[in-house]
């Protein structure tokens, strides 16, 4: 297995052999379709971490992330999520299906 | 190292963004023009009605080109989430009038997705927009061709009604 790219609290590896790709999230780690992954990218990026600093929108600051078809489920704080943005944009740069590092979610 | 990513998508991701976004804005047209329709239909205007009741499948239809395109690149294509539809308009004039203003507004997205596709060297996304490019160009004219009509013919007496007796022309 390859390590595609390390954050500070997750990592993303390559199993060319399975066809598949794991996501090391600390407590738990995740195996995942190249579609699984693009699916996580979308809830990732689509996360307003404004909402976090708003106590009306956001009371807790925690986000409940469902992850391969709802098979997984995390609670990530706001350093968490900022992480796994982090992890998402770089880690698709590093497979070459990013041309930028800072990429916007539809 | 096996480029697995690679193997599996022939796009790239922002192309893939764009391009779900422009999935959703062709959702909007088509629900926006089947808005359009309903009024047409409530206040007298069937020709109208059957205009705009066409171009929403029309919008439909691209749409679902783009969808299909996303799922044929090995994208992740969204279904989009549609709201804030206007169902009030002043008149048929004002009805063609935001048609064409929302035509425009398509138009200019597609070239900004031409754009920045060409700028990532996603020769497949650029080539793929080809056809909406030549689609629009003609959109946009049919609704300038429409409103010259409604401006030479003009909305005092009997006007409105000729207005939409000549709107078939329009529908092929």
């Amino acid at each position: 297995m390859v390590e595609i790219y390390r954050s500070k609290y997750y990592s993303l590896h390559q199993a060319a052999n399975e066809r598949a790709f794991y996501l090391d999230l600390g407590q738990k780690t995740v195996r995942m379709s190249l579609c699984q992954l693009l699916s996580l990218r979308h809830k990732v990026l689509s996360i307003s971490i404004e909402t976090h600093f708003d106590s009306d929108l956001n009371k807790h600051g925690f986000e409940v992330l469902m992850l391969c078809n709802k098979e997984h489920l995390f609670i990530l704080n706001t350093l968490e999520i900022i992480d796994l943005k982090n992890l998402v944009e770089h880690g698709f740069v590093a497979l070459g299906l990013s041309a930028e590092k800072e990429t916007i979610a539809a | 190292m096996k480029d697995i990513a690679r193997q599996s998508m022939s796009i790239k991701v922002e192309s893939m963004d764009m391009l779900n976004a422009q999935i959703k804005m062709e959702a909007h047209a088509s629900a926006t023009y089947l808005a359009m329709a309903s009024w047409c239909e409530q206040n007298g205007f069937f020709t109208s009605a059957k205009f705009f009741f066409k171009q929403a499948e029309e919008e439909r239809e691209h749409m679902m080109k783009i969808f299909n395109f996303l799922v044929d690149t090995g994208g992740s294509p969204i279904s989009p989430e549609i709201t804030n539809i206007n169902h009030d308009y002043a008149s048929i004039v004002d009805v063609f009038e935001n048609t064409l203003e929302h035509e425009v507004k398509v138009t200019k997205s597609i070239h900004n997705i031409v754009k920045k596709a060409r700028d990532l060297g996603d020769i497949a996304t650029e080539r793929f927009l080809d056809w909406f490019v030549m689609e629009q160009v003609e959109e946009e004219n049919t609704i300038r061709d429409i409103l010259d009509m409604i401006a030479i013919t003009g909305t005092e007496g009997v006007g409105l009604q000729m207005i939409d007796n000549q709107v078939a022309k329009w529908i092929e």
